[in-house]
Parts: C-alpha cells; sequence; structure tokens
C-alpha cells in the first residue's frame, strides 16, 4: 500500500512538473512575449525595452528555472495589468471557482446517481430509456448553449434567477446546472453498470435471501459496491469543469478563475496565464490523485489484496 | 445462479466478413439510419450551399438588419431565416457555417487520429518503456486544460483557422491513443500475431496487416465521438471569439455574435444553436449505433 | 407424511424461462415434503435444477424467471399467494437459507457483526445491544472461538470454514423452521467439510428445523439425510429413505451414481469406478420422451414412446422409469464399459 502511494505521489508530481514546462513554453513560445506585453502599437524600442526590462532576452530554460525556482517558494509572478502578486489575485479569484465546481459536481451527482440506480433497478423500462436518452441529449448540448437557455428562460423570461455576478447563492444555481450537466450521463452510466452488476452478486442475493428491506439491499449492500468508481470519475470530472469554468464564468460573469483567465488572455498578462495553467492542471493531477487513493481506501477487494 | 443456454446464433454470421456483418447489423440498427440521415442531409446543404442561397454570407446590408424569420411577424421569404445585426443573410451564414463546422471536424479528426493512432499502436504492440511513455504524454495531455490551452495559443499566435485546426487536432488525440492501445493489445497477444513473427514476417508487415485492418472497428467508433467533440470544441473557441473570425462563419460565431440579442431576439441563437445540437446529436447516435454493432454481444 | 409435522409442501413446482426464440424448463413438476426434525436431501449433478429449486422456493429468481406451482407451503401458509412483502418477512425468520460460498455470500465491506445484527434488526424487535448478544450467543453455539471479537472482524479475515459456521449463524438468529442449504460444503477443504456437516447435524437435532440439502456429492448425503430426492434435468427421478436408495438404487440414473462411488473397504485398488457417459442436456421445451434415455444403458424403444411419470415403487418410493419397481431386470457391470462403448451420448438441442 506504502509503496503504491508513493509510486502515485511520484507520478503526480512528475505530471505538474511537465505540465509546468509545457505551460510556460506555450506562453512563451507563442508569439513574442515582450511584444504581447508591450500591447498594440508599441514602438520597436518599447518592445526591446520591455524585454530588457523582464529578462525575455535570456535562454528559454534559465527563464523556466527562474520560474519554476519561484513557483516552489510560493511566488507565482506579478500581473502587468493589475499590479498585483498572481498569488494573491489567484486567491482572490479562487473562492468563486470552488464553490462552481462543488455545486456543479453536487447537481451532477444529486442527478445522476439516483437515475442510474432507478434505471438499473427497472432496465429497459421507460425510466432505463429516459436517463439514456438524456444521457445521448446532454452530450450533444455545448455548455455555452445550454447556459444561454438557461438565462432565457430563467433569467429573461420567468425572472426567478439572476443572470450575473456572484453575491448570493441564487446566482449560482444556473452556473451549477449548466457547468454540472456535461458530467451527468458519464456519471449516470457508470452508476447504471455498476448497480447492474452489483445487483447480481451473490452479497446481494444473500441480502435479498434475509429478508432485508429493499432499500437497505439496494443501497448498503449495492450501491455501496458500485458507488466506488463512481467516486474515482466524479473526482476526474471536478478536474475537467475546472478546465471549463472560463466558458460559464464568462457568460454568467461570475469573477473566478476562469473569469481571470480570460480577461489575462486578453490582456495578454503572460504570468497570469502561466500561473492559471499550472494551477488548474495541479488541481487536475491531484484530484486524480485523490481520486485513485478513495478507490483504494473504498474497495474492499484493495484492501484485502 | 442461473444456466442460461446460449441463444440460437445468426449463422449467417458465420459465413461473412466481420465488416459486412457490421453493416447488415448497421442498416437495421434505427439510431444509425436517424442519425446517419440528419448527418446527410447537413453535409448535403454545406456542400450545395452556393447553389441553394443566392446571398454571400459576409456581404452586409445595413438597410436589412435585424429581419426576423419568415415565421414570424415581418419576416419575409427573402430571408427564410432572418438577418443578422449587420444585415447578413442568415440561411447563408447557417449554410456555409455548416461547411466550417463539418470541415473542421473532419480535419482536425485526421490529426487527432493519426497521432492517436500512431501512438496507440507503438504503446500497444511494443509495450515496456514504449508503453510507459506514451501513457506518461496521455496523462499529461490530459492534465492539461483543453480549452484553456487552445484560447491561450490562438489568442497570441494570432488566429487563423489552419492553425485553429492544428490546435485543436494536436489537442484531442487522447482518446484515439487510449483506445487503439487497448484494442492493439488485445491483437497483439492472439496467437496469429506470434505465428506471424515465427515465420519471419517484419514488424511493419504485422502492423499493416494484421493489426491495423482489426483496429478498424473502435478506431471508427472514436473517431465519431471526436468529430463530434472538435466540432463543440471550436463552437465554444467560436462563441468566445478565439475560433473561426470574420468573414468566415461559424454556428458558434454566429451564437456569439447573437448573445447580446438574448433578450429580444432569441431567434438569433436558437437557430445555430438548434443547428448544433442536431449536428452533435446525430454524430453521437452513429457512433453508439457504430460501437452497438462493432461489440460482438451486442447492446448491454 | 401427516401434515401437523410438515414444514415444506412442494407439489407441482415449475420454473420457466424466456429466452430468445425458446422456453427454458429448468425444473418441471418437482414435487417433495420436509418435515419437522427432518433432513431431505435433494442430489443430482450440476444442471438438473436443484439449486434453482431452491431459490424458487424462496421467492429468489428474477423477474424474467416464472415459478408456478400446483402448492408451495411453509407450514400451510401458501407461498405462491404471498406478496412481495410477506416474503420479505419470511425470509431470514421463518426460512433460511446457505449458499455455496461464504466468501461471496458475505458482504465484504462490511463486519460480521453488522450483518448479524442487520438481520436481527429486521425481523425481531430487540435493541441493537441485545442484538449483539445474541449474535455472540449464535457465533459461540456454532463453534466459532473468540466469538466477541470475530464481530468486529471483515469476512475476508476468516477462514472458509469459519465463515461458513457464520454463515449458519446467521441462518439461525431468527429461530427459523426451516433451513435451506445449497451445496453448503462444496466450497470447503475436505477435513473442514465433515466439521461443518457435524455441526449441522448437531444444531438440527437440537432445535428440530427442518433441513432441506441441495448437493451434488452422494457423500455428504449418507450420513445427513432422513430422505432423499433424486433430480435429473429438471425433474424428481426418485424418492426414497437414505438407505433405502443408497442400498438399492431403482432409477438407473441413481444406480449409476452410488455404482460410481468407491466403497470403503469394498472397491479394490486398480478397479475401474463405474460413471454415467454423456452429458445433462439442454432443457428446452417439453419432454417427448424419458428424460435419461440418451445416457441410461437400460434404454429401449419403449422410453422414447413418451414423456415417463413418476410411479409408485414399494415402501413409500417413489422412481420415474418404467423398468419394474421391485428392482429386477438391473445388472450393475452396464456401469462399468470400458471407454468408447457408451451409447449415444451427444446432446439435443430443443426437445428431447
Amino acid at each position: 500500500m506504502i509503496v503504491y502511494l508513493s509510486k502515485r505521489l511520484f507520478m503526480t508530481v512528475l505530471v505538474i512538473a511537465v505540465t509546468s514546462v509545457i505551460a510556460f513554453l506555450l506562453v512563451h513560445l507563442s508569439g513574442d512575449p515582450a511584444a504581447a506585453m508591450a500591447g498594440e502599437g508599441a514602438s520597436d524600442a518599447d518592445i526591446e525595452a520591455v524585454r530588457a526590462t523582464y529578462g525575455f532576452d535570456r535562454p528559454l530554460y534559465v527563464q523556466y528555472l527562474d520560474w519554476a525556482g519561484r513557483v516552489l517558494t510560493g511566488d507565482l509572478g506579478r500581473s502587468t495589468y493589475l499590479r498585483a502578486d498572481v498569488t494573491e489575485v489567484l486567491a482572490r479569484h479562487m473562492p468563486v471557482t470552488a464553490t462552481l465546481g462543488a455545486c456543479a459536481l453536487g447537481f451532477a451527482l444529486a442527478l445522476s446517481i439516483p437515475l442510474g440506480v432507478f434505471a438499473a433497478l427497472r432496465p429497459n423500462s421507460m425510466i432505463d430509456r429516459f436517463s439514456l436518452w438524456l444521457a445521448v441529449a446532454g452530450q450533444a448540448l455545448p455548455s455555452f448553449l445550454f447556459a444561454l437557455g438557461l438565462m432565457y428562460l430563467f433569467g429573461v423570461h420567468l425572472r426567478w434567477l439572476p443572470i450575473s455576478g456572484s453575491d448570493t447563492w441564487l446566482h449560482f444555481i444556473m452556473p451549477s446546472i449548466a457547468l454540472g450537466y456535461y458530467a451527468t450521463p458519464a456519471i449516470m452510466r457508470l452508476t447504471r453498470s455498476g448497480m447492474l452488476d452489483v445487483l447480481q452478486s451473490d452479497h446481494v442475493r444473500t441480502a435479498r435471501a434475509y429478508g432485508l428491506a429493499p432499500w437497505r439491499v439496494v443501497v448498503r449492500h449495492g450501491l455501496r459496491h458500485a458507488i466506488i468508481p463512481v467516486v474515482s470519475l466524479a473526482a476526474v470530472q471536478l478536474g475537467f469543469m475546472l478546465g471549463g469554468s472560463i466558458v460559464i464564468e464568462t457568460i454568467f460573469s461570475l469573477k473566478g478563475i476562469g473569469y481571470l483567465a480570460w480577461e489575462s488572455i486578453q490582456r495578454a498578462d503572460i504570468e497570469v496565464i502561466q500561473a492559471i495553467l499550472l494551477v488548474i492542471a495541479a488541481a487536475y493531477a491531484v484530484l486524480t490523485l485523490l481520486a485513485d487513493l478513495l478507490n483504494a481506501a473504498l474497495d474492499p477487494r484493495i484492501r484485502i489484496s | 445462479m442461473i444456466d442460461m443456454t446460449t441463444p440460437a446464433h445468426d449463422m449467417t454470421a458465420v459465413s461473412m466478413s466481420p465488416g459486412r456483418v457490421a453493416l447488415r447489423r448497421a442498416l437495421r440498427h434505427g439510431g444509425f439510419w436517424i442519425g446517419g440521415t440528419i448527418i446527410l442531409v447537413i453535409v448535403l446543404l454545406a456542400i450545395f450551399a452556393p447553389l441553394i442561397t443566392p446571398y454571400d454570407p459576409s456581404i452586409q446590408g445595413l438597410a436589412q438588419r435585424f429581419v426576423p424569420p419568415v415565421w414570424a411577424d415581418g419576416g419575409s421569404w427573402q430571408h427564410p431565416l432572418g438577418t443578422d445585426n449587420l444585415g447578413r443573410d442568415h440561411m447563408a451564414r447557417m449554410l456555409f457555417g455548416a461547411r466550417i463546422s463539418l470541415g473542421i471536424g473532419l480535419l482536425t479528426v485526421v490529426i487527432s487520429g493519426s497521432i492517436g493512432t500512431a501512438m496507440g499502436i507503438c504503446a500497444g504492440y511494443w509495450g515496456g518503456w514504449p508503453d510507459m511513455i506514451i501513457n506518461f504524454f496521455i496523462t499529461v495531455r490530459l492534465t492539461l486544460p483543453v480549452v484553456l490551452v487552445a484560447l491561450v495559443v490562438v489568442a497570441l499566435i494570432g488566429s487563423s483557422l489552419w492553425l485553429l485546426i492544428l490546435v485543436i487536432g494536436l489537442l484531442l488525440w487522447d482518446r484515439f491513443a487510449i483506445v487503439v492501445r487497448s484494442a492493439t493489445q488485445q491483437i497483439a497477444q492472439r496467437e496469429y500475431i506470434t505465428s506471424a513473427r515465427a515465420i519471419g514476417s517484419s514488424t511493419s508487415r504485422i502492423l499493416f496487416r494484421e493489426i491495423l485492418p482489426n483496429i478498424t472497428g473502435p478506431l471508427i467508433v472514436v473517431a465519431s465521438i471526436e468529430i463530434a467533440h472538435a466540432i463543440l470544441l471550436e463552437a465554444a473557441l467560436s462563441f468566445l471569439g478565439l475560433g473561426v473570425q470574420p468573414p468566415n462563419v461559424s454556428w458558434g460565431l454566429m451564437v456569439a455574435e447573437a448573445k447580446a440579442q438574448l433578450l429580444f431576439r432569441p431567434w438569433m441563437i436558437a437557430i445555430p444553436g438548434t443547428a448544433l445540437v442536431l449536428l452533435v446529436f446525430a454524430i453521437n447516435l452513429v457512433g453508439d449505433a457504430l460501437r452497438d454493432v462493432t461489440t460482438p454481444e451486442g447492446k448491454a | 407424511m401427516p401434515s401437523d409435522t410438515r414444514i415444506l409442501s412442494v407439489k407441482g413446482l415449475n420454473v420457466e424461462i424466456p429466452v430468445p426464440g425458446a422456453i427454458l424448463r429448468p425444473v418441471r413438476g418437482v414435487s417433495f415434503d420436509v418435515g419437522r426434525g427432518e433432513t431431505v436431501a435433494v442430489v443430482g449433478e450440476s444442471g438438473c435444477g436443484k439449486s434453482l429449486t431452491a431459490l424458487a422456493i424462496m421467492g429468489l429468481l428474477p423477474r424474467q424467471a416464472k415459478v408456478r406451482s400446483e402448492a408451495l407451503h411453509l407450514n400451510d401458509e401458501s407461498l405462491e399467494a404471498a406478496s412481495a412483502k410477506r416474503w420479505r418477512q419470511l425470509r431470514g425468520d421463518r426460512i433460511a437459507m446457505i449458499f455455496q460460498d461464504p466468501m461471496t455470500a458475505l458482504d465484504p465491506c462490511y463486519r460480521i457483526g453488522d450483518q448479524m445484527c442487520e438481520i436481527l434488526l429486521q425481523h425481531c424487535k430487540m435493541s441493537k445491544s441485545d442484538a449483539i448478544v445474541r449474535s455472540i450467543d449464535l457465533l459461540a453455539k456454532v463453534g466459532i472461538p473468540a466469538p466477541t471479537e470475530r464481530l468486529k472482524q471483515y469476512p475476508h479475515q476468516l477462514s472458509g470454514g469459519l465463515r461458513q459456521r457464520v454463515m449458519i449463524a446467521m441462518a439461525l438468529l431468527c429461530e427459523p423452521e426451516l433451513i435451506i442449504a445449497d451445496e453448503p460444503t462444496t466450497a470447503l477443504d475436505v477435513t473442514i467439510q465433515a466439521q461443518i456437516l457435524r455441526l449441522l447435524r448437531d444444531i438440527q437435532r437440537e432445535t428440530n428445523i427442518g433441513l432441506l440439502l441441495i448437493t451434488h456429492d452422494l457423500g455428504v448425503v449418507a450420513g445427513m439425510a432422513d430422505r432423499i430426492v433424486v433430480m435429473y434435468g429438471g425433474e424428481v427421478v426418485e424418492v426414497g429413505t437414505c438407505d433405502q436408495v443408497l442400498a438399492k438404487p431403482l432409477h438407473p440414473y441413481t444406480e449409476g451414481l452410488v455404482r460410481s462411488i468407491p466403497v470403503p473397504g469394498e472397491t479394490q485398488q486398480g478397479e475401474t469406478l463405474g460413471y454415467i457417459p454423456g452429458v445433462v442436456p439442454k432443457q428446452v421445451g417439453e419432454l417427448v420422451a424419458c428424460g435419461f434415455v440418451e445416457r441410461c444403458p437400460y434404454a429401449r424403444e419403449a422410453c422414447r414412446a413418451g414423456a415417463v411419470s413418476l410411479r409408485d415403487a414399494a415402501d413409500g418410493r417413489l422412481m420415474r422409469c418404467i423398468l419394474p419397481v421391485d428392482g429386477s431386470g438391473r445388472d450393475p457391470a452396464v456401469w462399468f464399459l470400458p471407454e468408447g462403448e457408451d451409447t449415444e451420448s451427444t446432446t439435443k438441442n430443443g426437445s428431447i
């Protein structure tokens, strides 16, 4: 178990390191960072001045190591546009995205797990076919369209919910639904197939043979086993949502990391872009590590071996 | 628990090649017909776009801005789907946008498919170090947020259609690699590969004659999923303004331009939006159908 | 058997499973009784329908399987008319089942104590602490050392024999009237098998419950059963007391089974054991001949004339064969044919 843990940890660190290199290269090789920073209409002299000031004339690997070294000490750089430390800026925007991600995942789980369980209890029935069609339709709907649709229906037409800002919990309802529904088909399908399997197992048969109440059989002895891979999938989906938050946050004007990323991209605020790429990638890597660990902790078969 | 005897086999399956069996089953599959028909219609509309509409999608006609579609008040058959904020005909923009969406979908899949298949075959066939390295690459690729990376590259380099295709193609190869890798592993373990090696066939010969033909099944299924994926990604990027640029048209771009009109003219978003959903839905239907017919056990 | 000592009464039990293009009939017209304090062994090879019979009696077959019977009574209560809720009340409380593989039958995610208390709290109105006390009592009763510690353990921490004892303890929790044991010793080591069987016998003597023992192993039956019900191809082919059936088997299939067991003290080293040629047939459609005809060394034309019904033989025995009921006309040597000389043993699809 310890061996497994340390191997996974090492892998995670390695992956984060490589993605940091990629994030750095992406930003520094996609055109001239000095020119981007100097802005449009800057003269060549201005650009050269920027280049010297920020050290863009040094060899790439030196620049990278410098940046990486600073990151490891917690210094993510400085935003040229906002004139503040990136770390501080990110910390300010993180809570919104974290809330959005958690709510979106919560919505996805609350919708797909019960649907998956009911679909497995009555295969090929109305509810099974309905959830299957919901899954297929859900995958065809891009999140920005769904967001606009929700906005129109609940924000404009019915006026039930606010369409921008992040002041109250009401502001998070539509964005969470728009961000979370895309994970629903995968989670629902996994729950359904896991439940179909476990309901055929011997220990569920024993639970039935002893006349236990149906919900006990299905939930305590069935879902408890089927949910294990779903936990991993949920963690991974959360990672995807962090990356996809940029679209939702811009539509609903939620000032989270995604929104910040969008603005920084438009302003060519290099240090921020780099930092956000790294942070989101690192979050995803940590989430997958957590998913594996949770899997190992919950799965009795791994405990046995 | 229950000792079920296997049901009678489809005797025709014994005498036909797997490809023909799959084709027969596909033709009987409802999803295949529905999805396939929709795709065919859209493809034909895209190909014959200039013949269908007299308008140029980028010609502005400021006199006829915001003409509603023919089914609303004030609409006319002159502009069946209305015009946008710059007086450009919607139907023309939809038809030419179809070209872009389909074109991008196909071209990106060619790129990502080639990359992913090559990596998958290497990892699956040779195993060992190549497998570990390629798995690592896949993990790294999965860790990167695709939308963000695409946005960053396009924003910093400058957007052109070909760059967009290249970027999307270079980002969406992971599922190809994963699926092809496991399919290759399964085939490489089979006996006819060991016997091919035993009689001295060269590696490239084995790869091309034995492995490639046998992975086409899962490969086609993944390709259909990834075409849909690419179209959605391009739509999202265009929506954010960093995808297809004017004078080119994209359905995602049309939605972006119509966003300000959400309040009073929702049909401007609904029309390209519906088309987008319909296209991706149809591709998913066909992909699901292909998956159903290429798995030996049939539907789960 | 007088009805007041009869716990389980099964008459004409049929199980049908529709599959694409056909209807499987793995259980056809099975009838037998189990009395208080009696051990009835249902014997047959894999595929004969004995496990399905047990599951049908418990109401545990999946929805697609159609169970029909003329009568299915537990203590004069009709089971086939019982509602799902009534079934849930009966299972675990009045009638309990012990399964073959205790490793998979117990839930690996929960402790032994949790699984046992769950049953008690469901059926018997008792507090959690009382449930724990009762669980410990029963674990001790089935011979598990250190029962209080065992309660806190997970199934994988126990050996196979201990796990099966736990299953037996679980079955006894609510003092049922009938226990169905489906191959209770098959998954265990030979040495442990004897212990478990002895345990079952002792418990039965003490509590006077009825025991329905499902097994393919005649060796298990010999020391345990009062009566034997032999099944083949979904049908009951012979019924009798244990001594009667083992000493003088009437149905050719039973005869083959008995002859294939080495007898300690009689069978010599190097002697070939008898065997029944062929494999179990598929059970699709109605029978139009004797179910055993393809493998029976005594088969003759009359056997294919039509389905054979169960006949009364002497001393309260039953058999499904057209051969004489007094056992004449048999030749034990037919079971010792050299290789290659067996009768047609190919399985036929569809009706036999």
